[in-house]
């Protein structure tokens, strides 16, 4: 039963975009009037591809001053996505997901604790629930071919209609709609954020070694779902003072409330617009003085204020992919509701 | 380096900076410290303000040296049992200061975002698509904040922000290995 599951999957992912290329290469002397059309059937692809897919390869991400390299093993087997993540440089650490079941081996890097790398959701699921049409927001425009890492690619641009959020490229694997390569860049070019294959295979199968966990060193592992914040418990950062007692006057367009799962709590401190997202954090202010103003790695603002409400001061904090005068506008329009300042008095 | 000192460096930054504070600041016991928190902050002001030319980060070494000559002037009154010590300090420290913001204004600290792109190559990427996009005047500059001038306990507090929206990311919207990247990103060092 399972494998026939498994393969009926597979034919659905295989013989569909073929089919609709095949009818895409009729249809060029309409290119112009499908165009917008096949850059959303790409996005609608780009979920469902990066979970369906089985491939291996190495990956490099580069925002601000960092530069990662990764290597990937992904496959979609017996209808769960398996997924085993090296890190290439640095200290060397491993990430495996079956299902929901996360086992992280990572040594120590600097203060951060073990627990906090572990993601509290699956990697992939994103794209393919989306709640708000990307489209409304960004221009979706295919912009021609390309190769990448020996893959012929197509690429979609998404450009933003207005400043509030960053533009988007992304280099898609014809054959799967893989994502193998993204930019994000600023309004003027500027690219911010910089993900791509150097090195990809796209397979029908993997070995299940190559899902195993092969580093040394202390493992974690956690089932996802619902149990993400225990982690955050330490060093005074609870969560549990992240009641929601306040609310945004302002954001910007097309920012809808996500769910947050790894506050553990459904409050909604995240918001996202199908594409880019940014979180919103208050909390009574810590012994810790964080300056005002926002700081940037790569395309990721971090803007911090102080407020007072009622005698109580406050740290207002939105992370996220958006421009800083936007995160700062965010940032100004948070009001704190009275229940908050006298639940704030108690902790 | 209190953050009394630390308002009035990032004041002179801003040319904000009045006389009093700006001698307070350069008689401070430890000019090393004050030069690279000076440096530092010279060098993110002018990455996060790529398009500018170096000439411009000339103005604020301009603000140092009317604010030294300020100082020069209303020397007298400042009582002091070194007198000749500390001038000769301040008046070092205000060359280094010079210097190095001209350095940085140059494109010494150009290679700070070594993950990036680089300006030259930058302006070679042809934007096809010229977005439609507009500041306002209403959209004054916001006020930066450098990582690298915030201090062990700031950045660990920063981080986990970046961590948790991360985490955030990767189930509401991610892009599957971006979102991992990110993650792994915000929990490194940069």
């Amino acid at each position: 039963m399972k494998k026939a599951g498994t393969y009926s999957l597979r034919l659905i992912n295989w013989s569909l975009p073929a089919l609709l290329a095949l009818i895409l290469a009729m249809a060029t002397p309409a290119y112009g009037v499908t165009e917008e059309k096949t850059a959303a059937y790409w996005l609608e692809r780009l979920g469902p591809a990066l979970n369906m897919t089985t491939y291996r390869g190495v990956f490099v991400y580069a925002r601000g001053s960092s530069v990662h390299s990764m290597q990937i093993a992904h496959r979609y087997h017996k209808g769960v996505v398996e997924e085993r993540l090296v890190l290439q440089d640095g200290a060397s650490g491993e990430i495996v997901r079956r299902g929901m079941n996360v086992v992280c081996v990572l040594p120590e890097q600097g203060k951060m604790q073990l627990e906090q790398i572990i993601p509290s959701g699956p990697f992939a699921e994103a794209l393919a629930s989306q709640l708000v049409p990307v489209s409304r927001w960004y221009r979706a425009e295919l912009q021609g071919e390309g190769r990448i890492a020996g893959y012929d690619v197509v690429i979609v641009a998404l450009t933003a209609k207005d400043q509030h959020r960053y533009s988007h490229r992304l280099w898609l694997e014809k054959s799967t709609g893989l994502l193998v390569k993204s930019h994000v860049r600023a309004a003027g070019g500027e690219v911010l954020e910089h993900f791509q294959f150097t090195n990809l295979e796209i397979t029908d199968a993997i070995p299940d070694n190559e899902f195993e966990i092969r580093s040394e060193g202390r493992e974690i592992s956690r089932t996802l779902n619902g149990e993400g914040a225990q982690a955050d418990s330490q060093n005074g950062f609870s969560s549990a003072s992240r009641k929601q007692g306040w609310h945004l006057g302002w954001r910007p367009d097309g920012f809808e409330p996500a769910a947050a799962p790894s506050s553990g709590k459904g409050q909604a401190v995240a918001f996202s617009d199908g594409l880019a997202a940014f979180s919103v954090f208050v909390e009574p202010a810590g012994t810790v003085h964080m300056p005002t103003g926002a700081s940037r790695i790569g395309a990721t603002t971090i803007y911090m204020r102080h407020m007072q409400s009622e005698n109580n001061a406050f740290l207002v904090t939105v992370v996220g992919e958006l421009p800083p005068a936007s995160a700062r506008q965010v940032a100004d329009s948070v009001q704190i509701d009275e229940a908050f300042v006298l639940g704030a008095s108690d902790q | 380096m209190d953050d009394r000192l630390r308002e009035t460096l990032s004041a002179m930054m801003d040319d904000e900076a009045d006389e009093l504070s700006v001698r307070r600041l350069l008689s401070h016991e430890d000019q090393a410290d004050v030069r690279a928190q000076w440096q530092r902050w010279q060098g993110v002001h002018d990455l996060m303000h790529r398009g500018h030319s170096p000439a411009e980060s000339v103005d604020v070494s301009v603000a140092v040296r009317e604010a030294l000559d300020g100082r020069a002037r209303s020397r007298a009154p400042v009582v002091s049992q070194h007198r000749e010590e500390p001038r000769r300090w301040q008046w070092s420290a205000a060359v280094a200061m010079v210097a190095a913001a001209l350095l940085v204004g140059f494109g010494a600290g150009a290679g700070w975002e070594s993950g990036e792109i680089s300006p030259d190559e930058l302006a070679s990427v042809p934007v096809t698509e010229a977005p439609e996009i507009e500041l306002t005047d209403s959209d004054l500059p916001v006020q930066e904040v450098a990582l690298q001038g915030l201090d062990e306990k700031q950045r660990e507090y920063m981080n986990r922000y970046l961590l948790e929206h991360a985490q955030h990311n990767s189930v509401g919207v991610g892009q599957g290995s971006v979102s991992y990247a990110r993650l792994v990103s915000a929990s490194g060092s940069y």
